[in-house]
């Protein structure tokens, strides 16, 4: 808490939350970035899963958006620092703030890395294996967890912005 | 005559009830925010791959034929989404110019994003990547980023959303 309170009143942090245009960039910062990750994300899950076209394999996709994936969540996590840092003592506690961050973003993001390691083994043999299906079942509805939790930020607390 | 259709939509019973559930009000949230991250995460790593930035072990053609149903899927789901959610509030956004210039930037980056689809097969066959089809790719990638950046904007300047 004492962290947020001195992130929320940093020169850079007062200058966005205080000014009226600033703010819209912030949040179009961390959309376009999400655009990239999750976009990214959910076709290699879709994939795996065997869901779509197969005009290619789950490793050659994984491997063609490999890049711009992790360029998307480095642009995403700038962005949402920022807001973060915008109002950083009414996000720290929020519930569904905490949930977010503390428990859905770290468990999807250990998945995410399990299957981009783990997807040009999968790729190997003809038929996905049922462990391959599952994990990118389960990745996409984390994702999709993580984005409710996140809309949900603005139930519990009305000064947080939507 | 379109305020009336506003009006009517505002007052349907159906709209009503799903835009004043808190429970359906974030699905549609949810909804809408997954739709346009599959829309424009799969419609941008297609133009990067034209512009030569992205994916260069693979053929544009392949990644764009793995990619472009999930483009459509996407849409598809922000679309209905933002529509049950405009419907709420359709005078208010209707009034808001800024509103009006976000449907006009989608629908050009809509059409950009079809020439690119359509053109991909075409652009593959010749030998180098064409200049056209850059400038092509470029401009449907500013204005899916510049339709992103008009969004945030909407509630920012008009106060609805």
């Amino acid at each position: 808490m004492a962290f947020a309170k001195w992130l929320q009143g940093t020169h850079w942090a007062v200058s966005i939350s205080g000014s009226d245009w600033a703010y819209p960039y912030v949040q179009w910062t961390h959309f376009s970035g999400l655009s990239l990750w999750l976009g990214t994300n959910l076709a290699v899950d879709l994939r795996l899963l065997g869901v779509g076209r197969k005009r290619q394999s789950a490793a050659q996709l994984s491997d063609a958006l490999f890049a711009w994936n992790w360029i998307g969540f480095a642009v995403a996590v700038c962005g949402g620092f920022m807001l973060f840092a915008c109002s950083a003592t009414n996000y720290v506690p929020n519930p569904a703030f905490q949930l977010k961050l503390g428990i859905l973003i770290p468990l999807a993001l250990i998945l995410h890395i399990v299957v981009q390691r783990k997807t040009r083994a999968w790729s190997e043999t003809t038929n996905t294996p049922t462990i391959a299906r599952l994990a990118g079942l389960i990745e996409l509805l984390l994702w999709l967890c993580v984005v409710t939790a996140a809309v949900s930020i603005p139930n519990y607390d009305v000064r947080l912005p939507r | 005559m379109l305020l009336h259709l506003g009006e009517w939509l505002e007052h349907n019973s159906w709209i009503v009830a799903i835009n004043s559930s808190v429970v359906l009000s974030a699905i549609l949230e949810v909804a809408h925010y997954a739709g346009f991250f599959l829309l424009v995460g799969s419609i941008a790593i297609v133009d990067l791959r034209v512009l030569g930035v992205a994916a260069r072990r693979q053929t544009a053609t392949s990644v764009a034929e793995q990619l472009f149903p999930w483009m459509w899927t996407g849409f598809a789901s922000a679309f209905l989404s933002g529509f049950i959610m405009f419907a709420g509030d359709a005078t208010d956004f209707s009034g808001a110019w800024i509103f009006c210039v976000k449907m006009l930037v989608v629908l050009l980056a809509l059409a950009a994003g079809i020439v690119v689809q359509r053109s991909v097969p075409k652009w593959d066959r010749a030998p180098s990547m064409p200049i056209s089809a850059r400038l092509m790719a470029f401009v449907s990638l500013a204005l899916w980023i510049g339709a992103i950046l008009i969004a945030v904007e909407v509630p920012a300047i008009s106060g609805v959303g």
